[in-house]
């Protein structure tokens, strides 16, 4: 190789960093702490949830791999929590806002999307199928939730997230 | 000899050395395809090749490591985006930190905006991005009667658990500074924190031919039209002997 095809591959590395680089920042569609503001009306002080031994193990058969934390920080208040949570879709992070109002999710947010492909899944078309879904046996949803071609990964994130919300709000009030 | 049977023994012959000549290369794109086909249940994109040369061949300058951060029991070092903390690589695409504090239970690593907290032993307890933070970026990291405090662009704050964070001031505040590393360290260390190009973007110039420079496409296109060939050349094989033996 000599030094203009390696030129043009550093460049093209360098290209495909920063194109990759503007999707790790993502899209914010809205900030994590306005969501918080926006459910209680102020921000109240977090709260977290240590993710004990076994909280761990019930998460991971939740999302299929190991919490990346040890604890979680949420937000709540006597019969509503907020939980904003985190997964890889495909490549990158989907983060999105849970709030569960005794036991069932009240609303969902995409809050940040990191992903080239598969934004479908903030709309309100689909985020409205969460309403009123609550764990059943299995710590699976009491519903099938309808996905969307070219977003099936996002899809199965957002549905695995909103499980772990549903699971960490019945935790955090035993 | 007929025409016919001179010309299927001709493709016979072409067929066999296109195959042989080109086998290596098809291997190779068979393999690579393959792996890409399946890259998010490979996490390809989130492995990481490391090697100098690798990181030459692509033109990336590898960037040595030149300060750490030291507290009581913990040491970082970071270059290329890469943390060495203790001794152990801690995560790929990590931001340059501006500083190490610890107290009792946990150490808290700071970049401009964001903290990483830890246990004693190196487990990560929580990463806070700039939602979790209470200004942000964040100028540096200190510690003060078993608080953690920050300086930031909106102000000094201080904290006990990285939780809950409440105004702070300058006083008596001992901020993390960068330590010089010697050459020695800065040898060892640049290996372990050489900047790597992701399993994926490999696979993706290997099976493009762009890993071979501005003529490896080009390369690609070559074998295409062989392989192209190839099932030409294979159908003729195949068809021709047959469909005469149909006739007679």
């Amino acid at each position: 190789m000599n030094w203009r095809p390696r030129r043009s591959l550093a460049l093209l590395t360098l290209a495909l960093g920063a194109v990759a680089a503007g999707f790790v920042r993502g899209e914010v569609y809205q900030e994590p702490d306005a969501f918080v503001a926006e459910v209680f009306g102020s921000k109240p002080a977090p709260k977290v949830l240590w993710l004990t031994q076994g909280i761990q193990t019930q998460a991971a058969a939740i999302l299929g791999h190991l919490p990346a934390q040890l604890r979680q920080r949420y937000w709540s208040d006597s019969h509503r929590s907020a939980w904003i949570l985190e997964e890889i879709g495909k490549e990158e992070l989907i983060t999105a806002g849970f709030v569960v109002v005794d036991g069932r999710i009240d609303h969902v947010r995409v809050l940040v999307y990191r992903e080239s492909r598969g934004q479908e899944v903030r709309y309100p078309s689909f985020l409205r199928q969460f309403k009123e879904a609550k764990l059943a046996p299995g710590e699976r949803l009491d519903r099938e939730i309808d996905g969307i071609a070219g977003a099936t990964l996002s899809v199965a994130a957002m549905e695995r997230m909103a499980r772990l919300a549903l699971f960490f709000d019945r935790i955090s009030r035993q | 000899m007929s025409p016919k049977l001179l010309l299927l023994r001709l493709l016979r012959r072409w067929h066999a050395g296109i195959g042989f000549a080109a086998m290596l290369f098809f291997l190779v794109l068979a393999a690579t395809g393959l792996a890409l086909n399946h890259g998010p249940d490979l996490s390809l994109d989130g492995r990481f090749v490391h090697a100098e040369w690798l990181a030459r061949w692509y033109g990336i300058k590898s960037e040595a490591p030149r300060h750490a951060f030291r507290s009581g029991h913990h040491v970082l070092t970071a270059a290329n985006g890469r943390w060495l903390l203790d001794g152990k690589i801690s995560g790929e695409r990590l931001p340059q930190p501006v500083g190490l504090v610890e107290l009792a239970s946990i150490f808290v690593v700071a970049s401009d905006t964001a903290l990483y907290v830890y246990r004693q032993n190196g487990e990560l307890i929580e990463k806070l991005g700039p939602g979790a933070l209470p200004g942000s970026p964040v100028r540096a990291i200190g510690s003060s009667a078993r608080r953690i405090v920050l300086r930031t662009a909106s102000g000094i704050f201080a904290s006990a658990d990285a939780v809950s964070w409440r105004p702070g001031s300058e006083r008596s505040v001992r901020w993390s500074a960068p330590a010089d590393l010697s050459i020695s360290e800065q040898q060892a260390y640049e290996e372990a924190l050489a900047p790597g190009i992701s399993l994926e973007q490999l696979l993706l110039d290997l099976h493009s031919g762009r890993f071979a420079g501005r003529y490896g496409p080009l390369v690609v296109d070559l074998l295409a039209l062989l392989l192209a060939i190839l099932s030409l050349t294979g159908a003729w094989l195949f068809l021709v002997p047959r469909m005469h033996r149909g006739r007679h």
